[in-house]
Formats: C-alpha cells, structure tokens, sequence
C-alpha cells in the first residue's frame, strides 16, 4: 500500500512540474528550433524568407571579418577563463582553509560586488581606461609615460579586463561553494601520512573540485566570449568579437539568416567544447567522486 | 585583498566622480556638488525607465516563484525516468549565453507575429532566471524530510494540505530569496531585454542609450545609485539571514533545556 501510494505521489508531483516544463519548450526549446530554422533560408529586412540555402553557413566562414572576431572571442573567452578560475582557486583555498573570521566579510563583499551593474561596471572601465582616465593620468602625473597608453582602452585587453572584472566574483563564489564541503583533517590526514603540496592537490583536493571546477571555467568562457556589449563600449576597432556581428545581422542589417547560422555554430561549437572538457575530466578519472 | 581592490576600485571611481562639479570625468577632482544627482532624479526618462524596470522585475518574481516553485516541487518528489528530462529543461538557459536566448527569443515572437512590449520581456526574463531559481528551490525542498510528508498523509491530509502546511513553512525563506534574486538580475538585466524589448525603455537601456552619445556625469550618478540601492538591499538579506541563524540557535537551545 505504501509503494502505491509513492508512484501515486511521484506521478501526480510529475503533473504538477510538467506546466512549467511545457512553457519552457514553448519558450525556450520552441525559439532555438526557430533559429536553427532560420539559419537555412535567405534573411529578408528583418525578416527570412525562401528559398531553403545554406549559404548562411557559407559566409559565416567565408568572412575574414568573422574569423578575426571568431579568433578574438576564444582569446577572451580562454584568457578570462583560465584567470579567474585561476584566481578564484587560491581566494576560494584561502576562504575555507585560513581566513578564519575574515571569510564571511570577505564573502559578503564579493557577492556584493556581483550587484553592480552589468552596464555600471563597462562604464566604470571606460572612465578609468579612458586616455584622459584615472590610469593614464595618474602614470603621467608620477612621470612613468609622456602620453597616455593607447593599448588600454579600444582593445582586446580593455574587453579583457573588463571580463575579469565581471565574472572574477562568479568563480570566486561558485569554487569557494564548491571547497566548502572539503574538510580540513581530510587534507591534514593526507599531510600526517605523509603526502607532499602535489600529492595532496592532486590526489585529495584536485578530484573532489574538478568537476564544479570545470562548470566555473566554461560558465566564464561562455560570458565572455560571447559578449558583444563590453566590446561595443571598450573594443575598438580591432577587439570586436563574434557576438558583435551577431547583433549587428540581427539589430542593424536585419539578416535574419546570416545571424541565426552564426549562433547555431555558437552554440555548436560551446557544446563540443564542453563535451571535450567532460571527456577529459573522465579520462583523467576526475569525473565522479564519491563525496563518502 | 588586492583582488577585492580590483573589484570595488573601478566602482569607487564612478562614485567618486558623480560628486564632480564640472561635467569632466578625468582627474584632478575640483570640486564637490551633488547637482547630477538632482538632475537625474528630476529626469523623465529615468523616471520611466526605472518604473518599466520596477514593473518587469517584480513581474518576473512572481511569474519565477509560482512556476519556479511548481517546477522544484515536483522534480524533487517524482521518480519518474523524466525526472532528469525536466531538470535539463530547468536549466538550460543558464548554459546558453544571454545573446542566443536573446535572438532565439526575437526569432520566435517575429515568426509568430508577437509584438514585442515588455510582455515579452517577462516571458524572456522568466526563462532566464528559471535556473538560479530551480537550484535554489530544489535545494531546499530535497531537504524536506520524506517521513514527514508519509506521517501527515497517514493522518489523513490530502496533497494541497501536506504542500501547504508541511513543505512551505520550511521552505518559504529560501523561495522568497530565490524570488528576491529572480527580481535583482530581472531589474539589471541588459542583453536579452535588449533584443525582446519594444518602444518602452527599462533602467538598464536608458543607461545604455546614454553611454553611447558620449561621457555623460549623469550616468555616474545613475550607477551610484542603482549601487546604493542594491548594497541597502544587499545588507538588509545578510542581516535577515543573521537574525534568523541567531533565532533557529537560540530555538534549538531552549529545545534542548526542555528536554533536561
């Protein structure tokens, strides 16, 4: 009697999650079926029509402008990944391990900082970049520069360190929720048996964070590679990326088609990545730890 | 410490110069007044923006806690084999970046002849914000204990009552927080309301249409703001939360008198 009271219970709360999961195909799997759709027939003013081509997908990487910004997001996207994980690690180590009573300030204040903004914090870089910016005035104050850096602003580094701003809070919060769990003796018992830094890193802490890990890292790569309004406001000319020319078929030149088959590739190429990532993680037996 | 520097450094900068007397954003500082701050606050088209923004993000709360809520709740009390079905479902936006979901969004309401209004903001902004909200939720209610529930049902309450009398008081803090958050990101959202937005303006796109012209100290005063409000909001969560650990250890204490 209990067992058929549980797969009545399992199948009526199926039916109560199952109108918020038909909205979601309506409004999120229905849209992305649309685009792909999109990426095969011919852009119109703001519109698609026939006939069927696939010469969306031709000139997505047929465009030597494409490829510059195409080359462009996975340098941001690999750069501001790999620092802020590898930022965040020693910051989320240091959180849990010995900050002690400065942890839950420290914390505090770094989810804080994920408040402001998204615009306030691209503005906040531009007036400090900016060639009349704190930065250069400050270095031609002390004597350092004659005339300000031009590399700061209007640049794949400016977008860079913009990104870094952004998204440093993110993998901060996500590996310190992700090192939380981890107790100290289980690294302090690796230590009395005589284990070493690398051994400890590598065989105790490295597999129970890999994974979360892995997320943090491809989380930030995703937002930053495909941001097109950080480089709209501190690119320039030459550190647009792949996103800024999908906004400009789809807002500006109202080709539909062209832009669709770029974001289809977009998301193409991010699932493969991940997928190697997982790969990765699985060959190197990092994949699945029991937490015990 | 140097990297909590690198994060509110930029931040204070902005600060710093929405006080600026002249409308030059480049040091030295000369000079202290608050007449940005007024200009802004007397502006109609930040007026505007920041009540659309106010009306979409409190719209998105409550469309994300009621369906967010009906989503968690039954992906963590079915077995069933689509369990996992529906969560990937939950939570693939937040693998997808915000400009596919934007021009996916476009793409669909273009095609089926939707206008777009700040209608379609919600709805954009409700499938957005469904992950942070799913995994909040759920946390909490895979924490609710089974033998509860069996006990109340041998007792003879139906579902709705169970539901409403057994899971919600433990859970409804962390729902409420997971609204709270739903509206935070929904008010500063940019790039998905950008492409799904029609005539109306919300905060963050009066912002962006500002940063485009050219260096405008209004702005300053605008982010300073916006930054005032969300730290006010940010601390009253934080010393809710403290308030509420203290009360749950002092309950847990005086448990424990009764019982010696």
């Amino acid at each position: 009697m209990r067992s058929d009271l549980a797969a009545r219970a399992s199948r009526a709360s199926l039916l109560v999650a199952t109108p918020p999961a038909l909205a979601m195909l309506l409004f999120l799997i229905a849209p992305i079926a649309v685009v792909v759709v999109y990426s095969f027939l011919t852009g119109e003013l703001f519109d698609v029509g026939r006939p069927a081509t696939i010469d969306n997908y031709d000139s997505a990487f047929g465009l030597e402008v494409n490829r510059t910004m195409v080359w462009n997001s996975i340098v941001t996207g690999l750069v501001t990944a790999s620092v802020t994980v590898g930022l965040g690690l020693p910051i989320a180590y240091w959180l849990q391990f010995s900050a002690g009573r400065w942890a839950t300030p420290v914390v505090s204040l770094v989810v804080a900082s994920m408040f402001a903004g998204y615009l306030v914090r691209i503005y906040a870089w531009r007036t400090v970049l900016g060639s009349n910016g704190v930065v250069n005035t400050g270095l031609e104050r002390v004597g350092l520069i004659d005339e300000p850096l031009g590399f700061l602003i209007f640049s794949r580094t400016a977008v860079i360190i913009a990104e870094l701003h952004l998204l440093l809070p993110f993998a901060i919060v996500i590996l310190y929720a992700a090192i939380r769990p981890v107790r100290p003796d289980l690294l302090e018992a690796a230590e009395d048996l005589g284990a070493g830094p690398t051994l400890r890193w590598r065989q105790v802490l490295l597999p129970l964070i890999a994974s979360p890990m892995a997320s943090a890292w491809m989380f930030v790569f995703i937002v930053s590679s495909s941001d097109f309004v950080t480089p709209q406001f501190l690119g320039g000319v030459r550190g647009q990326l792949i996103g800024t020319q999908i906004n400009r078929y789809f807002r500006e030149a109202g080709d539909y088609g062209k832009g669709a088959a770029l974001a289809v590739l977009m998301i193409v190429f991010y699932a493969m990545f991940y997928a190697l990532i997982r790969a990765s993680l699985r060959l190197a037996r990092l994949h699945r730890v029991d937490w015990g | 410490m140097v990297a909590l520097v690198f994060l509110f450094a930029p931040l204070a900068i902005v600060v710093l110069f929405a006080f600026h007397e002249t409308n030059s954003l480049t040091p030295p500082f000369e000079g202290f007044s608050t007449r940005w701050f007024s200009e802004v606050v007397s502006d109609r088209a930040v007026r505007s923006g920041l009540m659309t923004s106010l009306r979409v993000a409190s719209l998105t709360a409550v469309a994300t806690f009621v369906s967010g809520t009906a989503a968690a709740y039954g992906v963590s009390r079915t077995e069933s084999r689509l369990k996992s079905v529906y969560a990937g479902l939950f939570l693939l936006p937040i693998a997808l970046p915000a400009l596919i979901l934007g021009i996916a969004m476009l793409s669909f309401f273009s095609s089926r002849g939707i206008a777009l209004s700040t209608t379609t903001v919600v709805i954009a902004h409700t499938v957005f914000v469904a992950p942070v909200f799913f995994v909040i939720a759920r946390t909490a209610l895979d924490r609710v204990e089974v033998a509860q529930l069996e006990a109340a049902a041998d007792l003879g309450a139906p579902p709705w009552y169970r539901f409403r009398r057994v899971i919600l008081p433990q859970v409804l803090p962390v729902l409420l927080a997971g609204a709270a958050m739903a509206f935070v990101i929904s008010f500063d959202e940019f790039i998905v309301t950008f492409f799904v937005i029609g005539s109306e303006s919300t905060l963050p796109l009066v912002i962006f249409s500002r940063l485009r012209r050219t260096i405008d100290p209004s702005v300053n005063a605008i982010s300073s703001l916006l930054l005032f409000a969300n730290l006010a909001v940010w601390l009253a969560a934080v010393l809710y939360a403290v308030r509420l650990q203290r009360r749950r250890r002092r309950d847990s204490l005086a448990q424990k008198e009764t019982r010696t």
